[in-house]
């Protein structure tokens, strides 16, 4: 199945842009779960996942390597809930969990997303909690004081 | 009850911090978790506080066996956002220096692997080459480790002594042919250890979306230097040699094979490198967009997505090393085996946890 039979298949509005890097596809509202059942039909391998913050929500970006193209699906969504893809997909699984570690995304259908990057019971979201300090912010004090060089706001 | 034992952070195997609790019946592993993040450094973080000048330096310590396949793939990125053109001499140096890492990753994990059957002779000679090709890459960039040859736009380092090059890789070739595959395919020692050890189906590759020799061994002909051609790749003849059983064999000859593979790649850059510019213009401004870059490292596909609002500090860099889509098949690997084969099995994917964390 080529790139543009699965535009077709996922209702995206447009064809997919052809690119040196790959071809890139913009599918609002879509059917996550679907699209990863289409996918593993057409013989796609599952690259990776991107999010970036975005609108309040996240631009998430599936990467898909179909006969040897570079296929990245995008999709936004509203705040941190995510369809997970683990259970049909068991390569997303390392992925899922290291979004939850960066962005504290929520990945609904999973009976638990451990911590995979963060140690066990540290809070996730590490990237978002820290956005707001810009590039001023010190690498060694990002608010995981256990293992901040800078200590805790007591020690200090 | 079964026991479960803990293995790591710090590893009988390798150098490198990661956890493996093991679950056991008597001596057959019947479970395995994995648990890394050991060297988290946040680096994706830290590249969005960086200029680009700034991220490459970053990049560049990803890793610290395969270093060149992060920068090359941050360069690639940028020029396909900026639309640079890299002049052609500096392709060829780039693919030089890319198969040169390969070989020395691959004999590196060569003598470790022979280290973990008990073959302390083989570990030795292995370790023996690799030194010639850390030599080299020092001849060609200044440092053995982080040869900071790439930049958007081209290398920062011209190879000045071809000559030398060719001697040294003739010389690994000649010995990898007559020696290292005779021994790794025929000693019985090797195949005791490694035959029908930690055997991941192709299916099982699939599903996991593994990647590189892991993949290749079994069963999976992916390779991005074939499939998706960059630099000069599509202008030079080799293989990428595969296997079906899937097993430790599998993947030991596999990497010994590339070894050779790799070779002939950097002899044919050597015959074909025209003369010419070879750092390329100062890159421009990294307009607004994304773009994505995807090179095969040592140890399988490295993905980067870049993304750029126009400044000089990129929005995201997002990183896929191939160890992270090749470590969680480990836990397939061990399943049914030995509690005394899992260091050899796990050490068979190559692992790179500097990389895996970032």
């Amino acid at each position: 199945m080529n790139a543009d039979a699965i535009a077709e298949r996922l209702g995206a509005p447009h064809k997919p842009e052809r690119r040196i890097d790959g071809d890139w596809l913009a599918v609002p509202g879509l059917d996550i779960r679907a699209m990863v059942e289409l996918m593993s039909g057409a013989e796609s391998r599952f690259v990776t996942m991107t999010a970036i913050p975005e609108h309040g929500g996240f631009r998430l970006i599936y990467h898909w390597d179909v006969d040897d193209v570079l296929l990245n699906v995008s999709t936004h969504i509203e705040g941190v809930l995510v369809p997970s893809i683990a259970d049909i997909l068991p390569a997303a699984d390392w992925v899922e969990r290291e979004l939850r570690d960066y962005y504290a995304l929520e990945f609904a259908g999973r009976d638990e997303t451990p911590a995979l990057m963060l140690m066990d019971g540290d809070e996730p979201g590490l990237f978002s909690r820290t956005a707001a300090m810009g590039r001023d912010a010190d690498p060694a004090d990002t608010g995981w004081s256990d293992v901040s060089v800078s200590g805790t706001e007591e020690d200090r | 009850m079964s026991p479960v034992i803990p293995m790591g952070p710090f590893h009988p195997a390798l150098e490198e911090p990661y956890k493996i609790n093991v679950d056991c019946d008597g001596e057959l592993v019947t479970g395995a978790d994995i648990k890394v993040g050991f060297n988290f450094r946040a680096i994706e973080w830290l590249a969005e506080r960086k200029n680009y000048t700034q991220d490459i330096a970053l990049f560049e310590r990803v890793c610290g066996i395969c270093s060149n396949v992060h920068t090359l793939s941050l360069s690639r990125a940028i020029e396909v956002l900026a639309g640079i053109e890299v002049p052609e001499r500096a392709q060829f140096i780039r693919v030089i220096v890319a198969e040169a890492e390969r070989l020395h990753s691959h004999l590196l994990w060569a003598g470790i692997a022979c280290e973990l059957i008990g073959f302390q002779t083989l570990f030795m000679s292995c370790w023996s080459l690799r030194e010639q090709v850390m030599d080299l890459l020092e001849a060609i960039s200044g440092n053995r480790v982080n040869y900071a040859i790439n930049r958007p736009g081209g290398v920062n380092r011209d190879i000045l002594d071809p000559a030398a090059v060719l001697r040294t890789v003739k010389a690994i070739e000649d010995a990898t042919v007559k020696t290292l595959i005779p021994v790794l395919t025929s000693d019985p020692t090797v195949r005791a250890r490694c035959k029908g050890v930690g055997v991941l189906t192709r299916e099982q590759a699939i599903a996991y979306g593994a990647v590189g020799p892991t993949a290749r061994a079994s069963g999976l002909p992916q390779d991005i230097r074939i499939a998706a051609p960059y630099e000069t790749y599509g202008r030079l003849e080799f293989s990428a040699p595969t296997a079906d059983d899937g097993d430790v064999f599998a993947r030991v000859v596999v990497r010994a094979l590339e070894i050779v593979e790799s070779c002939k790649i950097i002899e044919q850059c050597l015959e074909l490198m025209p003369s010419g510019p070879y750092k390329g213009d100062d890159f421009p401004a990294v307009p607004a967009g994304a773009a994505c870059s995807r090179i095969e490292g040592p140890r399988g596909e490295v993905f980067y997505y870049l993304e750029s609002d126009g400044s000089d500090t990129p929005v995201r860099v997002r990183v896929r090393t191939p160890t992270f889509a090749n470590m969680p098949t480990a836990g397939l690997m061990v399943l049914g085996q030995n509690f005394a084969d899992v260091p050899l099995i796990q050490a068979s994917l190559d692992p790179c946890y500097s990389c895996t964390d970032r």
